[in-house]
């Protein structure tokens, strides 16, 4: 036979470099200038009291002023956000495999999780804070029921969407229902389960604020409380910033896992 | 074999001969229960012989699919027998005996080339290390004309590529025959014959026996030495047409009158095979 010429027909990458990511991130920062400027308008214009609505320059003078407080605070939700999303993602992980691969367990449990799924989890943090105390356990509770529903359930869809014709030629070698499971469902799976993951990485970050809203002695959450009751608007806009940078920063961190886990995976652009 | 022969429907054949690869006999499929009850295959015999290549053709919904997947062990018949070299289709596929490819091409998106094409034999084979199954994964894209293609992800690869893939996945089974459904049914006209030029091309070097199910009569003819018709409402063999031109066969093959004349026959027979079958 003759040799098929061989042609590169992967799709056109998009453009990248600076003017690219600056164009497409232009209008998005503009915006945001704009709507900086007319809050800091408002509120001198119209002397707003500072401690309904601080203005910009207020947050940030704010900001300055308690970094060391805020730092610290900053570094234990981190740290909390991070523990419980990786919790939540391996428990979210090994529920799915386990609803997968064993049948009868997995139609005893699925209807249970869909079920607790709908319990108002944010309701539980005053039960976790009685049960493991003030500490770091409260949160991590509260980060994994709130986030590791997305992760099994993304799961799932991925490694039950496998084409059946696939399976059929799985089946004809004579494939275990192991093999079917980790060569092909839960290869399958991963761009699901990375969406799901985005989603549980943004949800960590309202598990550990809730926790820490419903008892802690330290975080973020701990700070917004406290400097309300304290009528510092300013700090607690400053701290509701910070918390922002984490869950955006968080997301963007899921996304890079994505790329490195799921290169294969079809991408949508957000252009 | 030469001659060209039309079976009179439902007929039996007056013998299997003992060449044959795949004899099938008197096999029925019915499926769903109580009131779904359907009856998608009516006493099918059908026989393969060792090297040949066989079509299958019929309407939409006349269980062509279902027969193959009955000769691959994935389907079992509600009566009748099928045995591939005297096995069960099962313990023929156990022993690698039946290379599949379906109209998708299936293949992992996330392996690239060379190890779809070894993905099957390193499932069926754990005894082969990594090496070899890229070894034999690489000699069977050279077969199917991928061979500068190996590190490519499917992604990267046309829809007529990815299929020489999945044609190279069964291959590197070593199956005694090649069992394909619709493999070319996704692609474009021009593809599609390329596809099949380099199927026959494959079929004679490599001497498989392959078994095609297709809704293309010129496919059909240009291919196979032997076309059988389904009806349908059962689905069952309604009538079986020898393809007497000779190999090698090109795309010239299509200008030849003979060829024409085969077509025009085909045509009358699937015409006559949409008709319900009552008792014959």
């Amino acid at each position: 036979m003759s040799k098929q010429p061989v042609v590169d027909i992967s799709p056109p990458q998009p453009a990248s470099g600076w003017s690219a990511a600056t164009s497409s991130w232009l209008p998005a920062v503009i915006l945001l200038l704009v709507t900086i400027v007319l809050w800091e308008a408002a509120v001198r214009i119209f002397s707003i009291s500072s401690f309904i609505v601080p203005a910009p320059s207020e947050i940030a003078r704010s900001l300055v002023a308690q970094w060391d407080t805020l730092a610290q605070a900053t570094m234990i939700t981190a740290g909390e956000i991070l523990f419980g999303f990786l919790v939540s993602v391996m428990v979210g992980i090994a529920l799915a495999l386990v609803i997968v691969r064993f049948d009868w367990l997995g139609r005893a449990l699925y209807p249970l999780v869909v079920l607790f799924q709908n319990v108002p989890k944010v309701a539980l943090a005053p039960i976790f804070i009685l049960w493991f105390g003030y500490g770091l356990a409260p949160k991590i509770g509260l980060i994994l029921v709130i986030a590791f529903f997305p992760v099994t359930l993304s799961m799932l869809a991925g490694m039950q969407s496998v084409d059946r014709s696939l399976l059929a030629l799985m089946n004809s070698v004579g494939a275990s229902p192991t093999q079917i499971l980790f060569r092909i469902r839960v290869p399958h799976s991963l761009p699901s389960l990375m969406a799901g993951t985005k989603i549980a990485a943004t949800l960590s970050v309202i598990g550990a604020i809730v926790g820490e809203f419903a008892g802690a002695s330290d975080g973020l959450g701990y700070v917004i409380q406290f400097a309300s009751t304290q009528l510092d608007t300013a700090l607690v806009f400053a701290a509701l910033l910070l918390v922002s940078v984490l869950g955006i920063a968080f997301y963007y961190a899921a996304e890079i896992l994505e790329r490195l886990v799921v290169p294969w995976a079809p991408k949508f652009s957000h252009a | 074999m030469q001659v060209e022969t039309i079976r009179p429907a439902g007929g039996r054949p007056a013998h299997i001969r003992h060449d044959d690869l795949i004899s099938a006999q008197g096999v029925s499929v019915v499926m769903g229960a109580d009131q779904n009850r359907q009856l998608i295959l009516r006493d099918i015999d059908l026989s393969v012989p060792k090297g040949s290549f066989v079509s299958l053709i019929g309407p939409s919904g006349c269980g062509k699919s279902t027969l193959l997947k009955v000769l691959a062990g994935l389907v079992r018949p509600s009566s009748g027998s099928v045995s591939i070299a005297g096995l069960s289709p099962g313990e023929a596929a156990r022993k690698r005996m039946i290379g599949l490819v379906f109209q998708d091409a299936n293949l992992l998106p996330w392996k690239n080339a060379v190890d779809n094409a070894s993905m099957l034999l390193s499932i069926a084979d754990r005894s082969m290390s990594r090496s070899a199954l890229r070894a034999r994964g690489q000699e069977m894209l050279d077969l199917v004309g991928l061979g500068d293609a190996a590190h490519k992800r499917p992604n990267e690869l046309s829809g007529g590529m990815r299929q020489r893939v999945a044609i190279a996945r069964a291959l590197a089974l070593d199956p005694a025959v090649l069992l394909m459904d619709e493999p070319f049914g996704a692609l474009d006209a021009i593809t599609r014959d390329q596809m099949g030029q380099s199927l026959l091309e494959i079929w004679q070097r490599t001497g498989k026996t392959i078994v095609l199910v297709t809704h293309s009569i010129d496919e059909a003819i240009h291919l196979s030495r032997q076309v059988h018709v389904l009806g349908i409402n059962p689905g069952r063999i309604t009538q079986s047409l020898d393809i007497s031109l000779p190999y090698p066969r090109d795309a010239s093959v299509a200008e030849v009158p003979e060829f024409v004349r085969l077509v025009l026959q085909l045509r009358g027979m699937l015409r006559s095979s949409h008709q319900p079958g009552g008792v014959s």
